[in-house]
């Protein structure tokens, strides 16, 4: 954490405050996004990220409902499009940090594709990807990555098919970022995504989320359980994406937490585009422009 | 007014677009008007295609069916287009098994064709050029039977083969070969002073307009008829500085153009009707967070895939109900290149001015044929943003109940005055709310920007006389076929007007009233099944004498109206 800021606390506490809003929380008791918000807020107090700094993109979903809930800039869109969404307000003002938070359901059922060249891509976006397991808001259907055999809404006699293992399925798009926490941890959470903020590029945080209503098998203390941070494994190297690939297999016993791979040398979507060598925000280039010379 | 009409006829890749461009580059250089298109099946390869060309000294918009003059590429070219020949024109071909075609050519005898030809492998192997040049064989004697200077022809070859001069030495060979084997068969005479005219299609010139707009992000997926913006965008983002983006899906370039759009930066995206649809939740949502939205549309005719390279004007109810919800939005439809140039820039001045959708219409036919025109007038529309500073704004400025149904629009991050662009039904900070009577004055607040919109925006325009002997109503492309008709019919005596909608919804009513009122015999023209577009109009009370409705992807031709009028002016009388 930034000492200078925890030894004047007064300015920090101000810092999160002025995020914070009187518009009523609406989830569940016990949900994982009371902790998610959190950590964001507190992240973005910690790497001084203002109001005037940030944009914040929803997806649809439970997550989606504490768009009124932080007091910032916030755009709440459709299911499964938040990336592309998130791209766009990132490619017209480089300057803001963008974060974008979507669920399991938006990321890898409604808007997978998006997902998929959002990494390619490089988007330099920070995404908090909500992962409880179901779709909570319609009252807990399964998801892509509810496993095999849970009996859910709509999947009575249990789920069919297979679950999409998220990080293996980022890391086999060739990231720049890929990161877990788990929303029991407010520290590791807050630590992580401050990570992902610093980072030049997609930055993928799954957020293993507590569902006390509809996925009771893995509340928070469950995580807890089951996690181990990575810095605690010995020689592990998250510049190694066979690595990172070996390590996120393992889903059984111990889920590894922290920033699992990272390669800071590819370079994000904005810094290739040639036609935008040394130019900043759209909105200042808006005016006529001659067409003499392009018919 | 006197036209030309040239059709250029064979098999895909036999090199019927360079023969097209070779001379639309040389008549336009000697001062002609023009217009000219390409009919082609969607595929790369093969399939009978025609290049198509209209010039006149008079200012011409629109294409004709029956050609003055065929060249046939190949043989089955000239076999499926025979009937597009009038009786007594001219057939210019290289085909030399003279077996093959002793049927074809007698017919074309018989109505008094003249058919002229040359051996064309034969030719061209004397000469030591590949075969694959019989169609500058070909220019070179049209060229020489329409005795026009040889020099216009030639410099349009050098133009077109400039990067590859090999070939260029080649083709000059052929080039003269052909001129010497063919003489003056028709009298058509060129304009008295050559200038050379400048000439666009419809896709470039709405790259241009929008590129003029200060438009500093396009994003799309590619799809015909539209797909070219992309590829022009892109190829100019070097000198534009913009940022040109091939999205993975129609769904991603929308999303990616209300991200920009939501900035404060001017962005838009373009497709067909297929594209559109993925775009619909999209335009809904532009409704809901009151984001301004520009989309153009190159309409083909569908359902599905339908007929992917051919045009037609069946998406106007497309354009006017898509996307769930109620909420304002402004339909354009648009005709020509000039219009083209003019209409994406007002489209920008009205989603920004409105916080708004904003959908061009345009068809195949607009957005590939090409057009001569005067040089495009800079800085003609102004730039209208709609902006305010956010400074000394509060939150709930943004989504203000006002009278008009526009609110404060300010862009995210400049101020402390932060708002929620809310997909949600939301407070005028952007707060979600479900509480009945905020949702309901929230709702009714932006559809109240159609009334605001219906002020703003301009009328219809009569083209011809207030008061005709048959009237037509229309929209899109159907001005290019009206202009010409228009003309033609003032040269016998009859009166021909037109009214023709650019704003297409919400509807003006001022002038139709007093157009329906004054014209006893008002006819719909438009490219669909159903009259789309007309049924808006009927909905006002109105009722059309007849209706001119074409669907089967080709343009309206001259002859079309023609036909219609003369079959319906006495009718009516």
């Amino acid at each position: 954490m930034n000492l200078p800021l925890l030894n004047n606390l007064s300015i920090y506490e101000e810092r999160v405050r002025s995020l914070q809003t009187n518009n009523v929380l609406t989830w569940c008791s016990g949900c994982g996004n009371y902790g998610i918000l959190n950590a964001v807020t507190h992240a973005m107090a910690l790497e001084n990220i203002g109001v005037e700094d940030a944009i914040l993109c929803f997806d649809v979903g439970c997550n989606g409902n504490a768009s009124h809930n932080i007091q910032a800039y916030t755009i709440h869109g459709l299911h499964g499009r938040v990336l592309s969404l998130a791209a766009g307000i990132k490619i017209a003002d480089p300057t803001k940090t963008i974060i974008a938070f979507g669920g399991d359901g938006a990321t890898f059922s409604e808007g997978v594709n998006h997902f998929v060249h959002s990494v390619r891509n490089n988007f330099p976006i920070v995404f908090i990807f909500h992962n409880n397991e179901n779709y909570g808001l319609t009252t807990g259907q399964p998801s892509a990555t509810t496993p095999c055999g849970a009996k859910m809404n709509a999947a009575p006699d249990g789920v069919s098919t297979q679950p999409i293992n998220p990080l293996q399925f980022a890391l086999s798009l060739n990231p720049s970022f890929v990161a877990r926490t788990y929303s029991g941890n407010a520290q590791h959470m807050t630590a992580t995504i401050q990570k992902g903020m610093q980072h030049k590029g997609f930055a993928f945080i799954e957020v293993l989320q507590a569902c006390p209503t509809y996925n009771k098998e893995t509340p928070d203390e469950w995580y807890a359980a089951h996690v181990k941070d990575i810095v605690e494994h010995p020689n592990y190297d998250n510049r190694d994406i066979w690595d990172a690939r070996r390590i996120v297999e393992d889903l059984n016993d111990t889920f590894y937490i922290g920033v699992l791979y990272q390669n800071t040398d590819l370079p994000d979507f904005l810094s290739v585009q040639l036609s935008r060598e040394g130019k900043l925000r759209l909105v200042d280039e808006v005016e006529h422009v001659s067409i003499n010379n392009f018919y | 007014m006197k036209r030309l009409c040239i059709k250029i006829v064979g098999a895909s890749g036999t090199g019927l677009l360079s023969t097209g461009d070779i001379l639309t580059r040389a008549l336009a250089s000697l001062g002609f008007n023009l217009v000219s298109d390409r009919e082609f099946p969607s595929l790369i390869k093969g399939g009978h295609s025609v290049y198509t060309l209209n010039v006149s000294e008079d200012s011409i918009y629109s294409l004709s069916r029956q050609a003055d003059i065929i060249v046939a590429l190949d043989k089955e070219g000239m076999e499926v287009y025979k009937d597009h020949l009038k009786d007594g024109g001219i057939l210019l071909h290289a085909y030399e098994r003279f077996g093959g075609i002793k049927d074809l050519i007698e017919e074309f005898q018989s109505r008094n064709v003249n058919v002229i030809s040359v051996p064309g492998r034969k030719t061209l192997q004397e000469i030591g050029a590949n075969h694959l040049m019989v169609n500058v064989l070909l220019i070179a004697m049209l060229w020489k039977v329409l005795d026009y200077d040889y020099e216009y022809v030639e410099a349009a070859i050098k133009e077109k083969f400039s990067s590859k001069p090999k070939l260029l030495e080649i083709d000059l060979i052929v080039l003269k070969k052909g001129w010497d084997l063919a003489d003056k068969k028709l009298d058509f005479s060129k304009p008295k002073k050559p200038s050379a005219r400048r000439f666009i299609n419809g896709n470039r010139a709405i790259t241009l307009g929008a590129i003029h707009a200060g438009c500093r992000a396009y994003y799309a997926y590619p799809m015909s008829p539209s797909s070219s913006i992309l590829t022009y965008m892109a190829e100019l983002a070097s000198k534009t500085g913009m940022l040109v983006k091939q999205a993975e899906d129609e769904i991603t370039a929308a999303q990616l153009t209300i991200g920009s759009m939501y900035m404060g930066a001017r962005a838009m995206t373009a497709t067909s009707g297929g594209g559109f649809d993925l775009m619909t939740e999209s335009l809904s949502l532009v409704g809901m967070i009151e984001v301004p939205f520009v989309c153009v549309i190159a309409q083909r005719p569908g359902p599905a895939t339908g007929l992917p390279t051919w045009t037609g004007q069946g998406d106007f109810h497309l354009a006017k109900y898509a996307g769930h919800g109620e909420y304002a939005r402004l339909v354009i439809g648009v005709s020509n290149a000039q219009d083209a140039f003019d209409l994406i820039q007002h489209a920008f001045n009205y989603a920004e001015l409105y916080q708004i959708p904003v959908i061009v219409l345009t068809d195949k036919q607009i957005a590939e044929s090409l057009w001569t025109i005067e040089d495009f007038q800079e800085k003609a529309i102004p730039i209208e943003r709609g902006l305010v500073s956010g400074e000394g704004l509060v939150s709930s400025d943004r989504y203000k109940i006002t009278n008009n149904g526009v609110s404060k629009r300010w862009i995210p991050g400049d101020g402390p005055a932060y708002y929620f662009a809310n997909g949600d039904e939301h407070l005028e900070d952007g707060s979600l709310t479900e509480d009945a009577e905020p949702a309901k004055a929230m709702i009714a607040k932006r559809i109240r920007k159609k009334e605001s919109l219906l002020q703003a925006i301009e009328e219809p325009v009569i083209y011809g006389e207030e008061i005709a002997d048959i009237s037509f109503l229309g929209w899109g492309s159907s001005l290019n076929v009206m202009l010409d008709v228009i003309a033609d019919f003032a040269e016998r005596g009859v009166k021909v007007n037109y009214l023709h909608y650019r704003y297409l919804f919400p509807l003006k009513k001022g002038k139709l009233n007093n157009f329906f009122t004054k014209n006893k015999s008002v006819h719909l023209i438009e490219g669909n099944y159903t009259g789309q577009f007309g049924q808006d109009i009927e909905a006002c009370g109105h009722e059309f004498a007849g209706k001119l409705l074409k669907w089967n992807g080709r343009a309206f031709f001259i002859e079309d109206v023609i036909e219609y009028i003369d079959q319906n002016l006495n009718k009516n009388l």
